[in-house]
């Protein structure tokens, strides 16, 4: 079977002024195609670097990456497209101009990228919004900025680390909604940090836990139910139940820790 | 509609005082503004300085060359400081000592480099507007928000385009501030050169109405000079205000 995402036996160390940190220890991971591959685990449980690895920000002192078959040393921005938690958009660029980011750094020609990133704001919801200003939009929306400067390179994966992360519930919820929908349509291969069971549960095609510090894979849970997922079905309760005992002790210990 | 008024009313207290304080004392030493209007009129119809137009373009020519030297060369140094970590931190400190060091010490040294002539003005004007324009760019650079520099690099930019497209608009406002900063004292450097000695230049000018006594044309002359760096000024600002709704 030939996995689009290859992370092998990677580990990761950080210098602090309080001593070396191990964030990952001998993490394996394999991502197909079309997944949507979700990571969870208690703060500081090195979801984020692992994240980071895979889009060519972060190397690994052990171990490698492989995206389609290659090493990754460096951000490929026409193979991987990224998503942070805070959405980092250019406050001086209008919503349409930030959409359009990675295609002027691609150096694809000022119409087209207009017309791709206006093609775009539409399924982003965001149709009337083309001309304004970060600070003129919500957090909700500045997160689908975020996602559709992501989207608007098309490439064939989407990293997102906590990209609803600093969004209220409600807003949270609609936006998972909104990206289902997306994934559905783009087929896209999506990896997922989140610290929230539910998105875990509702989004997922797999989802991959992580112990406390350092950061382990503790187990992996498929969900190949359909979408979209009735969360209050016994099925769904009961496997909420399950993450949760999963991920309970490893955030007691990463809360023991501080 | 009531700043202006305020505004209007200082200015009316003061030119009485004025008036009143020059009267009682030497009208040769304390010029009343009654004696300065007329001096103003006579300069402006260039009776008593026939080459004021010639001065006030030589003076503004080596203000725009010093001042275009200035933001080069802070650009430049600005730049290699803030991004090279070691050469920040190897000339960074020496840059903040140099620039607590009242410039005027310097002045000598230049007119003894650079002759009497415009050249040592202009050295003059670019040593003090250099130093807030480089200290500008390289606090700007640290104010960045490292995550947006994440997001360029994420997506593929490699470090000049990082500087370019993410750094420079993202410190705009900082980096308009120093350069507002720098025109200020570049101004100052060159009529402060002038004025220390030259043969041509407003601050000759003023240096000889001075010299002479001649108290109402030297004052037309300041009002003259002030007239250009409160103009020079509000160019600036507007420049700045600008910025400011551009960047957050």
């Amino acid at each position: 079977m030939s996995d689009l995402i290859v992370v092998e036996r990677v580990g990761k160390r950080y210098q602090t002024t309080s001593g070396p940190v191990e964030a990952l220890h001998d993490v394996s991971l394999a991502v197909g195609a079309g997944e949507f591959c979700t990571v969870i685990g208690p703060s500081g449980c090195g979801k984020s670097t692992l994240l980071g690895m895979l889009g060519g920000l972060v190397t690994a002192d052990a171990g490698r990456v492989l995206v389609d078959g290659r090493p990754v040393t460096a951000p490929d921005p026409r193979r991987v497209a990224l998503v942070f938690q805070e959405a980092g958009l250019f406050p001086w660029r209008t919503a349409l101009e930030n959409v359009e980011f990675g295609l002027e750094l691609q150096g694809v020609p000022r119409e087209r990228r207009r017309a791709v990133a206006t093609d775009l704001l539409g399924p982003l919801g965001l149709r009337d919004f083309a001309a304004k200003y970060p600070r003129e939009l919500s957090g909700g929306m500045r997160q689908r900025v975020a996602i559709g400067r992501a989207l608007a390179i098309d490439t064939q994966i989407v990293l997102m680390d906590e990209p609803f992360g600093a969004l209220d519930e409600q807003t949270r919820l609609l936006m998972g909604e909104w990206l289902l929908e997306i994934w559905r349509r783009t087929r896209k291969t999506v990896v997922f940090v989140t610290h929230s069971l539910h998105e875990a549960l509702a989004l997922s095609t797999r989802v991959v836990v992580m112990t406390a510090r350092p950061g382990r894979i503790k187990s992996v849970l498929e969900l190949p139910m359909p979408y979209p997922r009735a969360m209050e079905s016994a099925e769904m309760v009961a496997l909420r139940a399950r993450l949760w005992g999963e991920i309970r002790d490893e955030s007691l210990r990463a809360m023991g820790e501080r | 509609m009531r700043v202006p008024a305020l505004r209007a009313l200082i200015l009316v207290v003061f030119l009485l005082a004025w008036e009143a304080a020059a009267r009682a004392a030497n009208p040769l030493l304390y010029v009343p503004p009654s004696a300065v209007l007329p001096a103003l009129g006579r300069l402006l119809a260039l009776d008593s300085y026939p080459d004021l137009v010639e001065s006030l373009l030589l003076t503004l020519r080596e203000i725009a060359v010093a001042y275009g030297l200035a933001i080069a060369a802070g650009l430049g140094c600005g730049a290699a400081l803030g991004l090279n970590r070691v050469i920040g931190r190897a000339y960074g400190p020496i840059l903040g000592a140099l620039y607590a060091v009242p410039a005027v010490v310097w002045y000598p040294s230049l007119m003894l480099f650079f002759g009497l002539d415009a050249a040592s003005k202009i050295a003059f004007g670019f040593l003090l507007g250099f130093f807030p324009i480089t200290l500008a760019v390289l606090a700007g650079i640290r104010q960045v928000n490292p995550h947006m520099l994440a997001v360029a690099r994420a997506f593929g930019a490699r470090p000049l385009t990082v500087f370019v497209k993410v750094m420079i608009p993202a410190m705009m406002f900082t980096l308009v501030g120093g350069l507002r900063t720098g025109l200020a004292l570049s101004v100052i450097g060159v009529i402060v050169g002038e004025i220390l000695g030259s043969k041509s230049g407003m601050g000759s000018l003023i240096n000889h109405a001075y010299g002479l006594f001649r108290t109402a044309d030297y004052v037309a002359l300041v009002l003259v000079t002030l007239a250009l760096v409160v103009g020079s000024d509000a160019v600036a600002s507007l420049v700045e205000r600008r910025a400011q709704r551009w960047s957050d």
